[in-house]
């Protein structure tokens, strides 16, 4: 008790001088960062909305046909591009969900420490950093080269882009899964399958859904795996199996880099479709996670 | 009773014990099942690797390894020297790395040691939502608006340095032109700032906070404990963050066609149009004529793959090698 | 109780999906099932007037690729045959001559849009035993297009052009230039060159000018791709040396006329072999097309042919198609579509700043679409 009365009363002021001013810096430095990392999209959605909207109409959205580029707005519209969009995104993701959900289960649970399931989980992380265009190669020297370009050929290569995407939030949704669920399901007879497919996909299934709807929402944006697999069309087709076909991401592709105005004005409104629909899957994501979540608690 | 003394599947499983053959054939073949979808990623990137290099064994029997290296790019003399597109792939990454790495950092700082935790929720959110915008839109954009808004902000500025020594090299010249290796450049940045944000907050969030607590209990301010206590601890990931953002913007194609310019050109003028390894792809491959246009389209396809492989390669290994550091820390 | 949840998450996955085909289904009443070209002949309605050689009604899917320089015709006569053949879909995507040809060796599509004919390194690419014929399609203008705020009407000529497009001629003021253009006052600034990075049937032709019309001038020779001057502004796509040109003051570059215009630029008046200085234009180009002599496959050079009125940098571009169709539809299909290009497609032309075939040229080439047989 002395002593305290010798020594000096403490400062809890923060440290004065160049010590503090430092830290201010830094401060305004982060939310520098943040206005900068924003302000970018800021421009890029007013902008999508401003020339998208006028753009917008229910025949844009469901015409049967793309009109020459020369035309202005107002004549057909994108029916065609989203129709090719969900389609071909629809049918890569019915590929790559359900194998990248079983690839995810060997790693996480047949796996184990062994080197293959390392070497599996490690790989397919390194895949998620392969770049969209070289997919789109592969396929196309792979696939049409020798069956032509077709819709299919798109959702094969969207789906070699998803993959990598769904087995890594898939595995890291099921690790989250607690060893106790499996035990108890064990306890009671269970097979190794029986206990993955009715307990621990189960329980996962919430992050899943919302990792693969991001995935989802990923391949739906992409347009150089399409480049080179579904070439282009005028009108609808809704065969995925043969013909080439169209989607929003490269029919944006095409008309940017058209001189004529009504060509850039459907780009515009594709464009804005395209991030309608990319909006609603990440939206549709995040409210499962958060509908899981809370039960969770 | 005699349920219990059956065997744990658990244990037999992956094992071939005694107890192996008495396991249902529908769970071996679920395990196959998932197996084959396991291996498939492996199947693919070895595919990827071998159909590229078989379609582009021309390019590489004629131009050799030294193609890479030349700058000589003239298709109508067969002609394919790849140095232009390197160049350019490299220049835009490295300007877009620049430009993201502070300032995703800086978010990521941000978001862990500044935001109460109620509010960073949301600016995640924002950030998830620049992270789903399409490359595509962001070419659109790109070309229709941020390019020729740029035009004159470049000609000013090249006026400006004129004469003035490394300046002039690296931002005059008289021909300066909106779509530039600047330009995308910083649409690159912008686009991989989401994920060097959301690694490295990954990274960052994992650091104990016994470290945090201890430097201001020693009276630090928030900025030396950042720099005493987090950084120490995730500069590692932070790297790999970062050399995970350098992949993404080595390999990012449409966005960097639109506002590049298209033209295949070594120069350190970074406001004159250039071009890249994935640009040149997409844009050419429909013009190519001539299986050894195409097979050097392919072969840059397979030098891109290369590089972005060794760079993912490299990232990962030093996330892990940082991890497993903190985890015995 | 996570069971529970599943059926949620699985009801709205499913009306997701169900969304997703409905809109499919409900629009593909103009859309084609059938695969690439081949399909059941049905009752379709009267094939499009003016082409007497087309064979009874077809029904199905044409797929074509090639030549961005036919874009804007195809997908105006795609439109407009639509409304007298609804039953057949045609599709054409610009991916450019060289992948149309080498698609129409692969069988991927029926006929490819070129804007030269097949070259000599690529015959071994086509299938043994095919023949390909060439049809004509279009004629246009290349644009010299140049941005010099309040100059209209540059004047150039071959010669000056040469040494312009190799870097010789720096500045808009030199000797050469002002020579041509007498009362103009020429601004001193550099000269900035806009051209194409990309193979294109636009260097193509416009390399061929160069060689006919300035000779030994022009020291680039002739190709899809140039080697140009390492000071010229390279750009991808007629588009990107529009925007090029655009952008920087003192540019000039070469991109075809219905691009030029749509982007606001002023196109120069070339000197042809009369002398005469000619703007391009839709009838300047027609005039240079009625000087073609084509061969009897129907190819022909369209640059520097003569003509008082001609505009000497005009090109065209072809279909190709093989001869022998592996089925009777895909033969009828073709010739259906083909002759309405060849007729009344023609009249669409102009309004597209392209130029109508010489009615000789467009007799032979309706004369050889009953070579296409099945």
């Amino acid at each position: 008790m002395t002593a305290a009365s010798e020594q000096p009363a403490v400062d809890l002021r923060e440290p004065a001088g160049w010590r503090r001013t430092k830290n201010q810096i830094a401060t305004v430095a982060m939310w520098v960062a943040l206005v900068a990392a924003l302000v970018p999209l800021g421009f890029v959605l007013v902008t999508v909305i401003q020339k998208g909207a006028g753009a917008i109409s229910w025949q844009f959205l469901t015409s049967s046909t793309i009109p020459p580029n020369i035309l202005p707005l107002g004549v057909g519209g994108m029916g065609p591009a989203v129709i090719g969009t969900l389609i071909i995104t629809g049918f890569a993701a019915l590929i790559a969900i359900p194998l990248g959900v079983l690839g995810a289960i060997y790693i996480n649970e047949y796996g184990g420490r062994g080197l293959l399931g390392r070497v599996i989980a490690f790989m397919s992380d390194v895949m998620t950093g392969v770049p969209s265009i070289v997919m789109g190669l592969f396929i196309y020297t792979l696939w049409v080269l020798h069956f032509g370009y077709s819709g299919m050929a798109g959702s094969f290569a969207l789906a070699c882009l998803m993959l990598p995407i769904v087995i890594r939030s898939s595995y890291e949704m099921l690790r989250l899964v607690p060893n106790s669920l499996r035990e108890g399901s064990y306890a009671l007879g269970a097979t190794k399958a029986r206990v993955t497919l009715t307990v621990v996909l189960p329980a996962a299934l919430g992050g899943i859904v919302s990792g693969s709807l991001l995935a989802v929402a990923r391949a739906a944006g992409e347009t150089a795996p399409l480049i080179f697999t579904i070439l282009i069309v005028e009108s609808t087709n809704t065969n995925l199996f043969s013909g080439p076909n169209t989607a929003l991401s490269t029919q944006i592709f095409a008309n940017a880099q058209s001189p004529y105005v009504g060509a850039q004005a459907r780009a515009w409104g594709a464009a804005l479709t395209l991030i309608a629909i990319t909006f609603i899957l990440m939206i549709a994501a995040r409210l499962v996670t958060a509908r899981f979540t809370r039960y969770e608690r | 009773m005699r349920a219990v003394t059956q065997a744990d599947p658990a244990k037999s499983a992956g094992s071939a014990g005694p107890l192996a053959h008495r396991r249902p054939l529908g769970d071996r073949g679920f395990q196959l099942l998932a197996l084959v979808a396991g291996l498939l990623v492996l199947i693919i990137l070895v595919l990827i690797a071998v159909t590229t290099a078989q379609q582009s064994t021309t390019w590489f029997t004629t131009a050799g390894f030294k193609g890479i290296f030349s700058t000589d790019w003239d298709p109508g003399a067969s002609k394919f020297g790849a140095m232009a597109f390197v160049y350019g792939t490299v220049i835009s990454s490295v300007i877009a790395l620049i430009i993201a790495v502070p300032v995703s950092v800086g978010l990521a700082l941000l978001l862990t040691e500044v935001v109460p935790r109620r509010w960073a929720r949301p600016i995640v959110y924002v950030i998830d939502l620049l992270a789903v915008v399409p490359s595509v839109v962001w070419g659109l954009w790109g070309i229709l608006v941020f390019v020729p808004w740029l035009q004159p902000i470049y000609v000013s500025i090249a006026s400006g340095v004129n004469g003035v020594p490394v300046l002039d090299t690296l931002f005059g010249g008289h021909n300066v032109q909106g779509a530039a290796f600047f330009t995308a450049g910083v649409i690159l940045a912008v686009m991989i700032t989401p994920i060097i944000t959301s690694l490295s907050r990954e990274v960052i969030a994992t650091v104990p906070a016994i470290d945090r607590e201890g430097a201001y209990a020693l009276g630090a301010t928030r900025w030396e404990m950042i720099r005493g206590a987090v950084w120490p601890h995730s500069q590692g990931g932070v790297v790999g963050a970062v050399l995970v953002g350098l992949g993404r913007a080595m390999g990012e194609t449409i966005a960097v066609a639109l506002v590049i310019g298209g033209s295949p050109e070594v120069t350190g003028h970074l406001f004159y149009p250039g071009h890249s390894v994935a640009a040149v792809i997409a844009l050419e491959f429909g013009e190519a004529t001539g299986g050894e246009f195409r097979a050097a389209l392919i072969g840059l396809g397979l030098v891109l793959f290369v590089l972005t492989i060794i760079v993912n390669l490299a990232a990962r290994a030093i996330v892990e090698r940082s991890a497993r550091r903190m985890r015995g820390a | 109780m996570h069971l529970r949840r599943r059926p949620q998450v699985l009801t709205v996955g499913g009306a997701l999906v169900a969304m997703a085909l409905s809109l499919a289904a409900c629009s593909s009443s103009s859309s084609s099932t059938p695969p690439s070209g081949s399909s059941s002949s049905g009752s379709g309605s009267a094939p499009a007037g003016g082409s007497s050689s087309s064979a009874a009604a077809a029904s199905g899917t044409i797929n074509a690729a090639g030549s961005t320089f036919q874009t804007n015709f195809q997908q105006t006569a795609i439109q407009a045959f639509k409304q007298s053949n609804p039953s057949i879909t045609v599709n054409y995507d610009p991916v450019g001559s060289g992948t149309g040809r080498s698609d129409l060796y692969k069988n991927t599509v029926l006929f490819a849009g070129s804007d030269s004919p097949i070259p000599s390194k690529e015959a071994s690419e086509v299938p043994s035993g095919k023949t390909v014929l060439y049809f004509p399609v279009q004629i246009g203008p290349i644009a010299i297009a140049y941005n010099l705020p309040g100059i209209k009407g540059l004047k150039l000529d071959p010669a000056v052009l040469a040494q312009i497009f190799q870097g010789q001629i720096t500045s808009w003021n030199n000797s050469a230039i002002t020579a041509l253009n007498p009362g103009v006052s020429l601004p001193s600034t550099a000269i900035t060159l806009a051209v194409r990075s990309d193979s294109s049937g636009t260097t193509q032709n416009f390399s061929d000018y160069l060689v006919m019309a300035a000779g030994s001038a022009w020291k680039l020779g002739t190709s899809s791709t140039i080697k140009w001057p390492s000071t010229a502004h390279e750009a991808n796509g007629g588009n990107g040396v529009a925007q090029a040109v655009k952008s920087t003051s003192g540019a000039i570059g070469y991109v075809d006329f219905s691009t030029a215009t749509a982007s606001g630029l002023e196109a120069a008046s070339i000197k042809n072999s009369a002398g005469q200085y000619v703007a391009p234009s839709s009838s300047a180009a027609t005039a240079a097309a009625s000087q073609v002599t084509p061969k009897s496959d129907l190819t022909f050079v369209t640059v520097d042919q003569g003509g008082a009125s001609s505009y000497p940098i005009t090109y065209q571009s072809w279909d190709l198609v093989y001869a022998k169709q592996p089925n009777a539809n895909d033969a009828n299909l073709l010739k259906a579509y083909l002759g309405y290009l060849l007729g009344q497609g023609q009249s669409l032309l102009s309004q597209l700043n392209l130029a109508p075939l010489p009615a000789s040229i467009d007799s032979m080439a309706k004369a050889q679409l009953s070579q296409i047989t099945s």
